[in-house]
């Protein structure tokens, strides 16, 4: 069985110039949650678009062992859903319904398995409610859930997440940690709150200056007192350490 | 950050909120035609006309505070427009009003109608996107041959409009909390330039991830919708009623126009 992701050394240079990574080679198994850790601006957005086919380097990457070329990159963003940053960029509809329903209606789905495909996934991120009222009408923690539900109802086997917990409260940041934990799909999500990866990874990849510093079991990582303030990072809280 | 938002009732239940889009829109578009075409010296008979939106208004259980508010708030640009009517029209008439009678100029009538015409169709117009989602809106627009890549920009433009007008608060509020004297208008308008710019250059941004979150869901340029509208037999009675109410109001009146 082919991992879910595979990059052979991996590089990538900005417009400018600049290089944003650096000959990263990885391999994510199917089933595996993995946090990118790292510093702002250590590159964990751009390899989180990189894996999405958004932006071309030098090197190979693989989603499910296809490589990503523009002939098969319809099929690897239906294997690999992709939650940006900002939800209000994610949910870009006039309504939550239709926000969901835009994943599989571009699948060419019948309108009856796109019903139920939203009705699950809300009813998955606890939105069911919610399905008429426009994105702007949410709370921040509902429209980061919402932007989870598009990605879900698309049904893929590898969700990225970039920056999930950002602007959440502790308890809506709790309940994504619940649905995340819950769920069955690969993940890969970029943060830089140890608290938060500690309390979903099972597996840790540390990114600074666009290259990997360490990569392993998470608990081993991110109790690295050393390492981690090195790279400007914190090592989380017992209580989220617990949870590992 | 909350905002007043004009289709903040459009949520509501009533009997006008249940009709289809395409019906209410379409009654709205053809009732805002007759109302503009009527002749300038009609108050009266623009004051039977605004029976209308104000039932839908009443019908549909949208305060007529929200209404009058939000009319009150776009008056600006027409009472530029019908304050200038006095100005450049000065031939006398005599108003009557049951026994009592005035002169008056025909610029002053003018001005009247034009902020009475304005102030019936806001009404409609009101009616229509409190009573009705802006969705089932887009929707029913599509459904009535609307270009889609004009329906897909409205859409876009009801979503971010919110987004936009939040930032832009943002910027000024981190300008009122670092403007501790007023530099001159050279400068100020230096500085509100910036912030413009400043908004721009991040709308261009927001732009291009929505274009990477449209693309990750398998966007290829062609739309699709899932369309929920069906038309009903409450639908075809409103539209006998309205029908009904411009024409009984158009026979009335005829023999005045003449």
């Amino acid at each position: 069985m082919p991992n879910a992701i595979e990059l052979k050394n991996f590089s990538y240079k900005y417009p400018d110039g600049t290089v944003a990574l650096s000959e990263i080679s990885l391999s994510v198994e199917h089933g595996q949650k993995l946090a990118l850790i790292g510093p702002n601006g250590a590159g964990k957005s751009t390899l989180l678009l990189a894996m999405a086919g958004f932006i071309k380097g030098t090197g190979e990457v693989l989603v499910d062992g296809l490589q990503i070329k523009k002939k098969n990159l319809k099929t690897v963003r239906t294997l690999l859903g992709c939650c940006l940053e900002n939800p209000d960029d994610q949910l870009f509809m006039p309504t939550l319904f239709d926000d969901v329903a835009f994943g599989p209606l571009n699948m060419g789905l019948e309108p009856e398995q796109v019903k139920t495909r939203v009705a699950d996934a809300l009813r998955t991120v606890g939105l069911a409610e919610m399905a008429d009222k426009p994105p702007h009408h949410l709370s921040a923690g509902q429209k980061r859930a919402a932007a989870i539900a598009t990605i879900l109802s698309m049904t893929p086997k590898i969700i990225t997440l970039d920056e999930p917990d950002g602007n959440l409260d502790p308890r809506n940041r709790n309940n994504l940690i619940k649905l995340l934990a819950g769920l069955p799909q690969t993940l890969i999500i970029a943060t830089c709150n140890m608290d938060f990866a500690a309390a979903i990874a099972d597996r840790a990849t540390l990114l600074d200056k666009g290259r990997i510093i360490a990569d392993g079991d998470a608990k081993k990582i991110m109790s690295d007192y050393r390492l981690m303030t090195e790279h400007g990072l914190e090592v989380p809280s017992k209580k989220s350490k617990s949870r590992l | 950050m909350h905002h007043a938002h004009i289709d903040k009732f459009s949520y509501q239940d009533s009997p006008i909120h249940r009709l289809d889009s395409r019906v209410k829109f379409i009654v709205v578009l053809i009732f805002t035609a007759v109302v503009i075409s009527l002749p300038r010296t009609s108050l009266s008979i623009l004051a039977c006309y605004a029976v209308g939106p104000f039932a839908i208004l009443v019908l549909g259980k949208i305060p007529l505070k929200f209404a009058f508010k939000h009319i009150l708030l776009v008056s600006p640009f027409v009472l530029v427009l019908a304050l200038s009517c006095p100005l450049y029209d000065k031939t006398p008439v005599t108003v009557a009003f049951g026994p009592f009678s005035w002169q008056s100029s025909l610029g002053w009538m003018r001005c009247f109608v034009i902020l009475g015409k304005f102030v019936v169709t806001m009404m409609a117009l009101i009616a229509l996107v409190s009573t009705t989602r802006f969705s089932d809106l887009l929707t029913g627009l599509q459904r009535l041959g609307l270009p889609k890549l004009l329906i897909i920009q409205l859409g876009f433009l009801y979503r971010y409009i919110f987004v936009l007008i939040d930032r832009a608060h943002h910027i000024l509020r981190a300008r009122a909390a670092r403007s501790m004297r007023n530099l001159g208008l050279k400068a100020e308008l230096k500085i509100a330039a910036a912030m413009v710019g400043s908004l721009f250059v991040r709308s261009i941004d927001t732009a291009e991830h929505i274009n990477i979150a449209m693309q990750a869901r398998g966007f290829d340029g062609s739309w699709h919708t899932l369309s929920k509208l069906r038309i009903r037999r409450r639908d075809l009675l409103f539209l006998l009623t309205a029908a009904s109410f411009m024409l009984g109001l158009y026979l009335l009146v005829k023999p005045v126009l003449q």
